[in-house]
């Protein structure tokens, strides 16, 4: 008589179908070990944004009764197995109605798993997953970020990988016979099946100890209740910006106290000031009002807002002035014109380094061309 | 309200205003074009403006549990009504002024909705906002052809042949949406012969947006606006292409940008290059091939909707906008005789 759980956490749209996939395949395979579940959505994820962290669930008991019992709840409390299919969301996530950075292993229950998709190893994980008070093991699966989008899918088996993982960590949750037979049944596809098993035979998980990992305390903040909302629900108005920094000079517009943009994005501009020849197009075409004007006239992207689009590195006119970076390469939302100003030499270091790092990396965000995903498969296979 | 706002033209981007007053706290999604729409909107219109939205993701994306992204006065109204709460809000303030309860001054209204709440359910309010000549008032109609925020259902602008969750591609039947995009710029501006301002925009395209809007408030009078937004979340691309295929829209002769100014036509940026023959349009296929929402269509698709391209540039009694053709003087000429 038990009742286990899993959340798929996941950047909305992006990674929809996958979560989808992975969480009804825990059901069906459960069936096939006599037991019985469901998959949902978290509600308040719905409807998703683009690159927004989200979740699914996938609830499996021995009796319906117990299962209807876990489905009173709206998010549950805790969960057997937490799915990360994003790396840069060890960071935390920020769903679009949830207020204040969630820990990705908020719910992971003691003695748990946690599963991530990366090329990283644990150590360097752990410098984003924030430390929790009870032990829980963290698992890897070495694979590129997996994107694409609302009608095409990119079937490039991350999916498949991660249940079979799945099968190994919470054996109790669905037996990997009965997950190679739904697969088969589900799919049809032997090389699907065959990446199951792989996953399953190839699983390595480490122990985290509590109070091993990143020591920050999670952005929060208190959220107004009904009784505390003003009259006519009236929300107040963002303050007017003003000059960079509070001075005469420059510009930076005024933001939200509440809302900032810690971990809606996978990527951030990294910029060569040096370059720059202050085109404004970066500044003009941003659709979050990222860029601070400084007092020297260039553009700083400030991290409350940037959402990791890209568009600011495909408008620039000037080669490699801006270029996204992978989000887990930082460790901080520091400005990166105060790191240039204090010490240019260092900071131009510091930057191409990353630049060419991110050049050699092949972090795909959606669908780019019709036959685009096969491409990328066939690259990543060889 | 009897006088407009001084608004100049801008005359490059160095000059576009830096102030911002929709600024962080939005929640659209990664590279969301309509989000930029907005900014540049209020951007151009300064702080002295009462901005109104109607439900879409402009609302919900915005404004989730008690923030706002907007540093100027906003509020939201239902899903077809953009037009009577711009009317009922520019006539507020002309009632308000004149009984001396107001400062009396030029206070811009913009009202805006997506092409769920504009082109299909709110197509009747906007046009009784558009008729009321006493109140000065701008509507703006963001259209990323489809209901985005609900995870895109097709609308009356959703073009032929895209993949929506009320047109899913079969196995079977691989175009499921029949419907053409509706010719809705071109409908305000025939309908309502008074209006001094009707526009078509893209923000892809800033500093024409901007000016855009600024002509559009100190016009007089009710004024339209339609601009094309590409939607990463419903057309399915890289979030980075955004800026990219709102060109390409345009480049290819799909989306053409024009003003028309107290009834006299402009078509402007890259549609009066093509009009005029100084640049050819762009194959279709490399704007088509780009979104995850077309990735079903067969040559023969892609050529259906090239033909269809051709037909509103060629065919058309004024390209683009007005697919009416007056009747051939050979029958009068038969009628004489």
């Amino acid at each position: 008589m038990a009742t286990r759980s899993v959340e798929v956490v996941y950047r909305g749209i992006f990674q929809r179908t996958m979560a989808r996939n992975i969480v009804r395949n825990i059901v069906f395979a459960a069936r096939k070990d006599g037991k019985i579940g469901t998959a949902f959505g978290r509600y308040s994820d719905s409807p998703e944004r683009n690159g927004i962290p989200a979740k699914q669930f996938a609830v499996v008991a021995d009796t319906a009764l117990e299962l209807e019992e876990s489905l009173a709840v709206y998010e549950a409390s805790n969960v057997d197995v937490t799915i990360n299919v994003d790396d840069a969301m060890c960071k935390g996530i920020e769903s679009w109605a949830w207020y204040g950075l969630q820990p990705i292993n908020e719910l992971t229950r003691s003695g748990g798993t946690l599963i991530v998709t990366s090329r990283q190893d644990a150590d360097s994980l752990l410098e984003d997953i924030h430390q929790k008070d009870a032990p829980y093991n963290l698992s890897i699966i070495p694979s590129t970020v997996s994107f694409s989008g609302l009608w095409v899918y990119k079937d490039d088996h991350t999916d498949m990988r991660v249940l079979g993982a799945l099968c190994k960590a919470c054996p109790e949750l669905v037996s990997i016979n009965a997950m190679l037979e739904s697969i088969k049944e589900q799919t049809g596809s032997e090389t699907k099946v065959a990446s199951v098993q792989r996953a399953f035979d190839r699983f390595t998980s480490r122990l985290v100890e509590p109070g091993e990992g990143n020591t920050e305390t999670p952005f929060s903040f208190d959220m107004p209740g009904w009784k505390t909302m003003e009259e006519g629900v009236v929300i107040r108005g963002l303050p007017e910006g003003g000059g960079f920094r509070g001075g005469e000079e420059g510009y930076q517009p005024g933001r939200s106290e509440v809302f900032k943009k810690w971990s809606t994005r996978s990527m951030r501009p990294v910029i060569n000031f040096d370059t720059c020849i202050k085109c404004t197009l970066c500044w003009l075409q941003c659709p979050d009002e990222s860029f601070d004007i400084t007092p020297d006239g260039l553009y700083d992207a400030n991290m409350e807002s940037c959402c990791g689009c890209g568009v600011c590195e495909a408008v620039c006119p000037v080669p490699d002035c801006v270029t996204m970076v992978g989000e887990p390469e930082f460790n901080d939302n520091n400005s990166q014109w105060d790191a240039w100003t204090a010490d240019k030499d260092t900071y131009n270091k510091w930057m191409t380094v990353l630049v060419d790092k991110a050049k050699s990396e092949t972090r795909s965000h959606g669908f780019h061309h019709i036959g685009g995903y096969d491409e990328e498969i066939k690259a990543e296979e060889a | 309200m009897a006088t407009v706002q001084d608004l100049p033209q801008i005359r490059g981007v160095k000059s576009i205003p830096v102030e911002e007053f929709y600024s962080s706290g939005h929640r659209t999604c990664q590279g969301c074009e309509s989000a930029l729409v907005m900014r540049l909107m209020i951007k151009a219109a300064g702080q002295r403006t009462i901005v109104l939205g109607s439900t879409g993701c402009m609302y919900v994306a915005n404004t989730t549990y008690y923030s706002t992204p907007w540093v100027v006065p906003w509020m939201h109204t239902q899903l077809g009504s953009a037009g009577s709460a711009a009317t009922g809000t520019a006539a507020g303030l002309s009632a308000m002024m004149r009984k001396g309860k107001m400062q009396n001054e030029p206070i811009n209204v913009i009202a805006f909705c997506g092409d769920g709440g504009g082109v299909d359910m709110g197509l009747s309010a906007l046009s009784a906002a558009l008729q009321h000549e006493e109140y000065n008032l701008l509507i703006v109609c963001y259209d990323n052809e489809s209901y985005a925020n609900t995870d895109i259902q097709a609308s009356g602008s959703t073009p032929w042949g895209a993949n929506t969750t009320f047109s899913p591609v079969g196995k079977d039947i691989h175009i499921m949406n029949n419907r053409w995009k509706k010719n809705m710029t071109p409908m305000m501006a025939v309908g309502h012969p008074n209006m001094k301002y009707v526009a078509t925009a893209c923000a892809s395209y800033g500093l024409d947006f901007n000016n855009k809007i600024r002509r559009a408030l100190t016009a007089g009078g009710p004024t339209f606006i339609h601009c094309i937004d590409p939607c990463p979340k419903g057309w399915d691309y890289d979030p980075k292409y955004s800026h990219e295929l709102g060109m390409l829209s345009i480049e290819t002769g799909l989306w053409i940008q024009y003003e028309i100014i107290e009834g006299e036509l402009q078509l402007n940026g890259p549609s009066r290059a093509i009009a005029k023959g100084i640049r050819k349009r762009k194959p279709v296929e490399e704007y088509l091939l780009r979104q995850g929402r077309f990735a079903h269509f067969t040559p023969q698709d892609l050529k259906v909707f090239q033909d269809k391209v051709d037909e509103q540039w060629e065919k058309w009694w004024i390209p683009g906008l007005v697919p009416i053709t007056p009747q051939p003087d050979e029958d009068e000429a038969d009628e004489e005789q």
